[in-house]
């Protein structure tokens, strides 16, 4: 699955990558904290999509991404849990 | 929305309150809280903080720390005397969106401080709240599945010396006031996190009508 960035603002077009909670290569699980994203004034955590691995990080810390941007990919699990 | 004052804290057991009430405000077990308190002497350091933009000897030798946190903004100072606001909120019954959630913060301390007959207001593009050219209100936020978590210090009556000592806001050409510098005298601090209290529950309840309204400024004119 295509990991992009959400609408976050109206008002602040671009977002500063300052943290990714999760290495490249590791499991995630749905709903776990992914990424943190920063404006001037804001942090903002945006959480996995769903279960499996994160096999790709696009968007690296000190990057900058707009809202919809493809910032990584996940290899989603099966309805078992393994990976598809 | 519940009201906590956890009275003067030092800021890491703050935090812990503020993460213990965000899980269980993400998991739906309390109703929005706000946090009232003021800190003991700090400096935090927002993400995008210079750590150049502060005299760090100074801070040490003053016994201060200086901690790195997770909200958004640069550096800032607390003490005591100072209202520290800290919202805990799901914005999805509101407006998902962080410019929006930051200019009703703005907004509601602005109208806090015009109680206080101090001729507060925003000053856009510019983030915080200023009296005149001098910055009186600091904000720093952070956003957890739409709960919000950190908030915003407002100088009353503390010392706003060592706000020398840093860029505050990564600004170096900043200046810096308080209520007691502008009043000329000291604030009942009960009587001030009452008044602020008061305010922000009354703006936010305005903002909270389901007005398909754009931004915060327009919702202040068109209550439901």
């Amino acid at each position: 699955m295509q990991v992009r960035l959400p609408e976050f603002s109206e008002n602040d077009n671009e977002v500063m990558l300052t943290m990714w909670h999760v290495p490249e290569s590791s499991r995630v699980t749905e709903g776990e904290d992914l990424l943190e994203i920063a404006t001037d004034k804001a942090t903002f955590d945006i959480s996995a999509p769903c279960s499996g691995v994160l096999v790709k990080i696009i968007k690296k810390e000190g990057e900058k991404a707009a809202a919809g941007d493809l910032v990584a990919e996940i290899q989603e699990d099966d309805w078992n849990g393994r990976i598809k | 929305m519940d009201v906590v004052d956890l009275g003067l804290t030092a800021y890491e057991d703050a935090l812990s309150t503020q993460l213990e009430l965000l899980n269980r405000r993400i998991k739906g077990n309390i109703p929005d809280t706000l946090i009232v308190t003021e800190h003991l002497p700090v400096v935090t350091l927002g993400r995008t903080a210079e750590n150049s933009a502060i005299d760090r000897a100074y801070f040490e030798n003053e016994n201060i720390p200086v901690v790195m946190t997770n909200r958004g903004g640069n550096n800032t100072f607390h003490s005591p005397g100072q209202v520290i606001l800290y919202p805990i909120m799901d914005l999805r019954g509101i407006k998902k969106d962080v410019s929006f959630y930051i200019d009703f913060l703005e907004e509601t301390v602005a109208n806090s401080l015009r109680v206080l007959n101090v001729a507060a207001k925003r000053n856009s593009p510019r983030r915080g709240v200023w009296v005149g050219e001098k910055k009186i209100a600091f904000f720093g936020v952070a956003f957890k599945r739409w709960v919000t978590f950190h908030g915003v210090s407002v100088n009353v009556n503390n010392d706003i010396g060592p706000f020398s000592r840093m860029a505050p806001c990564g600004e170096a050409d900043i200046k810096v006031t308080s209520v007691k510098k502008i009043t000329g005298h000291m604030m009942n601090m009960t009587e001030i996190k009452e008044i602020f209290t008061r305010q922000f529950i009354k703006d936010l309840e305005a903002v909270s009508c389901r007005c398909d309204c754009r931004s915060f400024p327009k919702m202040t004119t068109k209550l439901c």
